[in-house]
C-alpha cells in the first residue's frame, strides 16, 4: 500500500491553549482518551474546554456525569471560565446525569444508558466524568475493564471522540489494564512545593501521532487550563541558518571588539557585579536595534517598565516612543509562582506579536527569583530550551547576569550557563591607582574572531563609553587587583573625582 | 425574603403557558403540576434524581414560608410532588373567586422559588437555556438574574 492510501487522522482542536502543540497538532478524531489525576488537578476543566471547542448542533457533545461532583455545582463553577458559552447548551452540549443508574443498577445498565443516548444524539464528543466512581460500586456484573473495552468499541464505531475522567494516584499508573485500552492517556499532576503549587501534565500515551514527551507545566486561570509546551510551540518552525549579519551595540568600540558586532541569532551573556553597567549596556543594545529598525523586547524582573524607560531617558535613549509605536515591549515579569515555561511563553508571545529581532533578559537572577521555588530546579534546562528556540528563528538574545565580585577569581557566571551562550562579555571592577575602575573583556565569541583586549570603560550620561586603547600598562587586571607593569616608573597620580577618568 | 418580581414573572409565564397547553392535552393536570414535572424531567436529566430532589425540597421549604397553603405539599424521594391535589383544589376555588393567576399564588411561589434557586446556582443564561429545552415555544427572554441570595 502506498503512503497516499493511508488513512488520514483528523486532528481536533483541544480548546486548551498550548495543548495542541503538545499533542502533536490536535487530538486524533475518534480517539478514546483517559484524563487521570488527583482531585483538583483540572481534569473536568480540560474536558469542558475540549467539549466547548468541538461541539456543534449537528454533532453535539454528551457529557455524562456519574457520581461525585453535583452537576449543578459543576456548571455553576465551570461557567465562570471564559470558554464556557451558555448558548451551546442544550443544542450543542448536553449534560446527562447517570448517578441513579449507577446507584440502582450495574455497569451493564450504565453502558446501556450511554448507548441509548449516543444512538439518539449521534455525538462527536462523549465525556464520562468520573468513570472511576463506577468501579467503586460493589457487586457489578461487569468489571470496569470489560466496561471500558465495550464502551471504547462502541464509541469508536459511533465516530465519537471520547474522554473518560478518573481520579488516579501516581502509583496506580503502573500495570493498570484499563490504560491499555485507551488511545490517549493524559496525566495531570498537582504538587505543593514549599509555598507554591506546581501543576504539570504529561501525555503518557497518544496513539497515531507524535506528542511532545515530558512534563509540561500548566496553569488554571479564568480562561481555563493553559498548557506550556516544553518546546514553546516552536517545533514546527524552520530553524534559520546562522547568518553573517552583525548587530551593533551602539558602542562603536565594543562592536569593534566583537569583530563588527554581535552575530544575528546569537545568545550573548553580559556578566558583571552590581553597578558595572550590565543593564545600561543592555539598554543601549535594544535602543540601537530600534534605531536600526529591529523591534525589541526587554524582559525585566527587578524594576518596573516605567522606571526602566526613565533610566534609559537619563542616558539619552528614548524607549517611550518605540513602545507607543509598537516597536518595543518592556515586559515586567515579577509575580511569584510563575513557571519557567509560562514566563518564557509570555516572552515568546511578545516576540511574536511585534516581530522582535532583539531580546534582552535583565536579569537572569531576577528571572529565577520570579519563579515558583518548585520550578527553579528546571531553570537552566528551560532557559536552554528557550534560547535554542528563539535563536533558531533569528532572534538575538542578550541576558545579563550578576556575578559575585571576587578579587581572586574571574567567574563568568554563577549560574553555570556559559554553555547556553555564544558570546560572553565580562564587566568587572578593578582597583587601579587608588580608584575603583571598570574593565570590559570579550571572553568568548562563538564563530567569531573577537578582540582579546581588556578595555576600560565608564558609565556616563551617554551610557557605556569605552576609554582609550587596551590597558597595556597593568598586569593581572582580571584579578581585580592589577599591578603596574613598570612599578618603578609609576608615580601615584592625584585622586580624581568620579566620572572624570584618566586622561589618555 | 421573597422571590424577585422578575422570577415570579417568569414563573407566571410558564404557568400561563402550561394552563393554555394543558386545556387541550391533559386538562386534568394543573398548570403547577405540569410546570413542576417538566422541570423535574429537564433538570433530572443533568442534575440526577437526587440533585433535583434536594433542590425541589429547598424550594418547597422556602415557598411554604410565603404560602402556608402549601403546608400539605411534599417532595418525594424521586423528586415528584405530592399533596398538590388538595392544595390545587382549594386554590381553584380561591382563584375563581379572585380571578387570579391560573396557578394561584402558592403555585407561582413554589415554581418561582425553584427557578430562583436555579438562577442563583446557574445564572440567568444557563437557566433559560435549560428551560428552553422543555418550553421551546414559550417567550422566556428578559428575565433579570438575581445572582444573589434572594431566592
Amino acid at each position: 500500500m502506498s503512503t497516499q492510501e493511508k488513512v488520514k487522522i483528523n486532528k481536533l482542536p483541544t480548546g486548551v491553549p498550548g495543548l495542541d502543540e503538545i499533542v502533536g497538532g490536535g487530538l486524533p478524531e475518534f480517539s478514546f482518551n483517559i484524563i487521570a489525576g488527583a482531585p483538583g488537578s483540572g481534569k473536568t476543566t480540560l474536558a469542558h474546554q475540549f467539549v466547548f471547542a468541538n461541539a456543534s448542533a449537528e454533532r453535539p457533545a454528551l457529557y455524562f456525569t456519574v457520581l461525585g461532583e453535583s452537576a449543578i455545582k459543576m456548571l455553576r463553577y465551570q461557567q465562570q471560565y471564559t470558554f464556557f458559552d451558555p448558548a451551546k447548551l442544550p443544542d450543542s452540549i448536553r449534560f446527562i446525569n447517570l448517578s441513579q443508574v449507577v446507584l440502582e443498577k450495574d455497569l451493564g445498565a450504565v453502558l446501556e444508558e450511554i448507548t441509548r443516548e449516543v444512538e439518539k444524539a449521534n455525538p462527536a464528543v462523549v465525556v464520562v466524568d468520573s468513570f472511576r466512581t463506577l468501579v467503586r460500586k460493589p457487586q457489578s456484573d461487569m468489571d470496569l475493564q470489560s466496561f471500558i473495552q465495550r464502551l471504547a468499541l462502541f464509541l469508536a464505531s459511533w465516530q465519537a471522540t471520547t474522554f473518560l475522567i478518573g481520579e488516579y494516584a501516581e502509583e496506580e499508573l503502573r500495570d493498570n489494564p484499563i490504560f491499555t485500552v485507551a488511545d490517549g492517556l493524559f496525566w495531570l499532576r498537582q504538587t505543593a512545593e514549599r509555598n507554591s503549587i506546581v501543576r504539570k501534565l504529561q501525555i503518557i500515551k497518544l496513539r497515531g501521532q507524535d506528542s511532545v514527551p515530558g512534563l509540561h507545566t500548566f496553569r488554571i486561570t479564568d480562561a481555563g487550563v493553559q498548557a506550556f509546551s516544553r518546546t514553546f510551540g516552536l517545533t514546527a518552525r524552520k530553524r534559520n541558518p546562522p547568518g553573517d549579519r552583525r548587530l551593533s551595540f551602539g558602542v562603536p568600540e565594543l562592536d569593534e571588539m566583537l569583530d563588527g558586532g554581535v552575530r544575528e541569532g546569537d545568545s550573548v551573556l553580559v556578566a558583571g557585579s552590581s553597578g558595572t553597567g550590565k543593564s545600561v549596556l543592555a539598554t543601549q543594545f535594544i535602543a540601537e536595534g530600534i534605531n536600526q529598525g529591529e523591534p525589541g523586547i526587554v524582559a525585566v524582573f527587578e524594576e518596573r517598565p516605567e522606571a526602566y524607560a526613565e533610566r534609559a531617558t537619563s542616558l539619552g535613549l528614548d524607549l517611550e516612543t518605540p513602545q507607543k509605536d509598537g516597536k518595543l515591549t518592556i515586559l515586567y515579569l515579577r509575580p511569584l509562582d510563575l513557571s519557567v515555561d509560562e514566563t518564557m511563553q509570555s516572552i515568546l508571545d511578545a516576540v511574536e506579536k511585534i516581530g522582535a529581532k532583539r531580546l534582552v533578559i535583565d536579569s537572569l537572577a531576577g528571572f529565577e527569583m520570579a519563579l515558583s521555588p518548585g520550578f527553579r530546579a528546571d531553570f537552566r534546562e528551560s532557559l536552554y530550551r528557550m534560547i535554542f528556540a528563539l535563536t533558531g528563528i533569528g532572534v538575538t538574545i542578550l541576558s545579563t547576569v550578576e556575578v559575585d565580585e571576587s578579587f581572586t577569581e574571574f567567574p563568568f557566571s554563577t549560574y553555570s550557563i556559559s554553555f547556553l551562550t555564544d558570546d560572553i562579555i565580562r564587566l568587572r571592577y578593578v582597583s587601579i591607582d587608588g580608584q575603583l575602575r571598570k574593565i570590559m573583556v570579550v571572553i568568548k565569541m562563538r564563530g567569531g574572531n573577537h578582540a582579546k583586549d581588556i578595555r576600560e570603560y565608564e558609565i556616563t550620561s551617554k551610557g557605556v563609553v569605552i576609554l582609550g586603547k587596551r590597558l597595556t600598562e597593568y598586569q593581572g587586571l582580571i584579578s581585580g587587583v592589577p599591578v603596574h607593569s613598570d612599578r618603578s616608573d609609576s608615580k601615584e597620580e592625584p585622586s580624581q573625582g568620579p566620572g572624570t577618568g584618566k586622561k589618555r | 425574603m421573597t422571590t424577585h418580581p422578575k422570577t415570579r414573572d417568569l414563573a407566571h409565564r410558564l404557568l400561563a403557558y402550561e394552563a393554555v397547553v394543558g386545556k387541550t392535552s391533559e386538562p386534568s393536570e394543573s398548570a403547577t403540576f405540569r410546570v413542576y414535572e417538566k422541570l423535574r424531567q429537564g433538570l433530572g436529566e443533568f442534575a440526577g434524581v437526587a440533585g433535583f430532589q434536594s433542590l425541589a425540597s429547598r424550594a418547597l421549604v422556602l415557598a411554604k414560608t410565603e404560602a402556608p397553603s402549601l403546608s400539605a405539599v411534599r417532595v418525594a424521594a424521586d423528586g415528584s410532588l405530592h399533596g398538590l391535589g388538595e392544595f390545587e383544589h382549594q386554590m381553584d376555588i380561591d382563584r375563581d373567586r379572585a380571578g387570579e393567576s391560573p396557578a394561584g399564588q402558592g403555585g407561582v411561589i413554589l415554581i418561582a422559588r425553584l427557578l430562583g434557586l436555579l438562577l442563583i446556582f446557574l445564572g440567568e443564561s444557563l437557566t433559560l437555556s435549560l428551560l428552553r429545552i422543555k418550553w421551546p415555544e414559550a417567550a422566556l427572554n428578559d428575565c433579570n438574574s438575581e445572582n444573589g441570595r434572594s431566592a
